[in-house]
């Protein structure tokens, strides 16, 4: 146990994903060494990005205003979708800049285990995008897991009666893995390669 | 393959233990409750990756202590390789290759490759097809460690499809997407099962005969849950396209007993001797011949289809036999194989090999060759 406001920052920093009690450790008194202002800056990102970040209307990425940076920008193909599980998911997609179409988070994959069906995601606003807008395919990113092909199964039931192309990526990206861990150029040949679901 | 040298970090009963175990027959004598199977379990989950006696990781790991290490030099006709498995509480397992760390530890599968007779062997011959389904399941990661990944999927397809079923909405949309990849992983485990017998047969029937001496004809068949057998030759395609069809015949008594029941994990392999189920119409003795036979044609298919043999484990298995089994498994134990073979009574064990003394959490040499009888 260390003094007070340092086993604190400790306890608080050791909750994050990845990170142990001696990295949690190490973190801190590396913050207890650096210039104040740097300290200080890393704070108040935190608090900042709690404050001002929203979830895009449209795709349901993480915003600064009512609508993503993808979604503002009006050069990139309206046509297409890529729909993820998380918003992480689509910083992956774009590093391989092989897609130049817009998103769609779907907020996770189906998963009885865990109580989450077809309503626990955001499939209506999905279908209610290719209601609304002009969308002629949808390319499914779900994660190579079970519950990532299951979804994706769905989906493609679900959406090609509303005249859609529904492809899913193709295989290239590590199996049971995470979208997180694919590299890019994996991914890009996976994009590439889509194949009609 | 063999195990040139075992060391052990606070698994099960060992602090630290460092074994170089004889390349060819090995004898591990020492009291009950010694150490003797620990030492085999943690030799077998380098192969397996699952404990033999079917605990979770935590059970594995020293009382008291946060996680445990199992290392292992391996080799295979000349090539020597460094693995590594870490086992924590509450943790992800972490698996080494020669130094590096694996993405999965499912990657460290077939690199070490071991057959195991265990006390409970009975088991497989006497109770219910789970048994039987594991063996030919276990087998088939031997022969093809992307087996594992199959298992792994069908088991995790089952069990989404099944909280479905539980949770009690009726969405055939929903159902229909769980059959899918329940039906396209278990395609694959029913074709790999069904190639596994064919391989097995063959070897169980020589087997069976040379323990047993006689004229019955030893063989392994496979009941389909929708009944009926399956055509060995058939792809996992068509295996895949067979679950569906059964999954949609099944779907209402699915719906009302909320349950998966038909698929692979409802299949039923038999062992058969003449003809008849060994489970229901075998003797005692008859059923025992059979365990042992089913182990010994596993580590000739496996020897045989790998094109080197698996390291044997024996844990306390003679002293279950009569002397006429106990001297008909001794004679038909392979040669060229590196054999563990642990008891606690020594006059029990008609083999010669190397002799140690398992205790007090160590292995020591029981000084020079001996005879175990
Ligand atoms: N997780 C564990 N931590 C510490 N000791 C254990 C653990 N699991 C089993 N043991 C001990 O190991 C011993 C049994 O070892 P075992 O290898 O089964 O003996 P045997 O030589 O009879 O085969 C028991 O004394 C038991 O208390
Ligand atoms: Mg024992
Ligand atoms: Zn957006």
């Amino acid at each position: 146990m260390f003094e007070g406001p340092v086993q604190r920052l400790i306890d608080e920093m050791a909750r994050l994903p990845g990170i142990g009690q001696k990295t949690a450790q190490r973190l801190a008194f590396h913050l207890l060494s650096v210039e104040e202002a740097d300290a200080r800056r890393l704070a108040a990102a935190i608090g900042d990005m709690r404050d001002q970040v929203s979830v895009c209307e449209r795709c349901f990425n993480v915003a600064s205003g009512d609508l993503c940076g993808i979604c503002r920008d009006t050069r990139r193909d309206q046509s297409i979708l890529c729909v993820v599980e998380r918003p992480q998911d689509i910083v992956v997609v774009e590093r391989s800049q092989e897609f130049r179409g817009l998103y769609h988070v779907l907020g996770g994959s189906l998963s009885p285990i865990n109580g989450i069906g077809p309503g626990q995601l955001r499939i209506g606003e999905l279908t209610d995008r290719i209601g609304r807008e002009e969308i002629a395919e949808i390319i499914v990113a779900t994660n190579p897991t079970i519950e990532g092909d299951a979804t994706a199964m769905y989906l493609a039931r679900e959406l090609k009666p509303l005249g859609v192309r529904v492809t899913r990526l193709a295989s290239g990206l590590p199996v049971g893995g995470d979208l997180d861990y694919a590299d890019e150029l994996t991914l890009g040949r996976a994009l590439a390669g889509r194949m009609e679901l | 393959m063999k195990v040139d040298w075992v060391t052990l970090g606070n698994f099960r009963s060992y602090d630290t233990l460092e074994w170089e175990p004889d390349p060819g027959v090995n004898l591990l004598l020492g009291a009950n409750g010694a150490g003797k199977t620990n030492l085999l379990e943690a030799i077998a989950f380098l192969s397996t990756l699952r404990s033999f006696r079917s605990v979770p990781d935590t059970g594995l790991i020293g009382d008291g202590g946060a996680a445990a290490v199992i290392r292992a030099g391996v080799s295979s006709g000349d090539r020597e390789r460094l693995i590594e498995v870490e086992l924590s509480r509450g943790g992800p397992r972490r698996a080494q290759l020669e130094k590096s760390r694996l993405q999965k530890t499912a990657d460290l599968l077939g690199v070490i490759r071991v057959v195991a007779f265990l006390p409970e062997d009975l088991d497989l011959v006497k109770r219910g097809p789970a048994y039987r389904r594991d063996l030919l399941d276990a087998v088939a990661v031997q022969l093809w460690a992307a087996a594992h990944h199959d298992q792994t999927e069908l088991d995790r397809a089952l069990r989404q499809r099944n909280a479905f079923l539980k949770s009690g909405l009726r969405d055939d949309t929903t159902l229909s997407v769980w059959d899918a990849r329940l039906a396209q992983s278990g395609g694959r485990v029913m074709s790999r099962r069904a190639r596994v017998i064919e391989t097995l047969a063959p070897h169980l029937e020589m087997a069976y005969a040379d323990i047993a001496g006689g004229a019955e004809r030893a063989a392994i068949g496979y009941v389909a849950s929708w009944g009926g057998d399956i055509a060995p030759e058939a792809t996992a395609a068509e295996f895949t396209t067979s679950i569906m069809e059964a999954l949609e015949r099944s779907r209402r008594a699915d719906y009302e007993r909320r349950l998966t029941t038909v698929g692979p994990h409802r299949d039923e392999p038999v062992l058969l001797l003449d003809g008849s189920d060994t489970r229901t119409h075998g003797s005692q003795g008859e059923q025992r011949t059979m365990a042992l036979a089913v182990r010994l044609a596993a580590h000739r298919a496996v020897a045989d289809m790998t094109g080197e043999p698996p390291v044997l484990l024996l844990d306390d298995v003679f002293s279950e036999l009569d002397a006429d089994r106990s001297a008909a498994l001794a004679k038909t134990l392979p040669p060229d194989t590196q054999t563990m073979i642990t008891s606690a009574r020594p006059e029990d064990v008609p083999v010669e090999g190397r002799v140690w003394r398992v205790g007090e959490g160590r292995v020591r040499p029981a000084g020079g060759d001996t005879v175990g009888r």
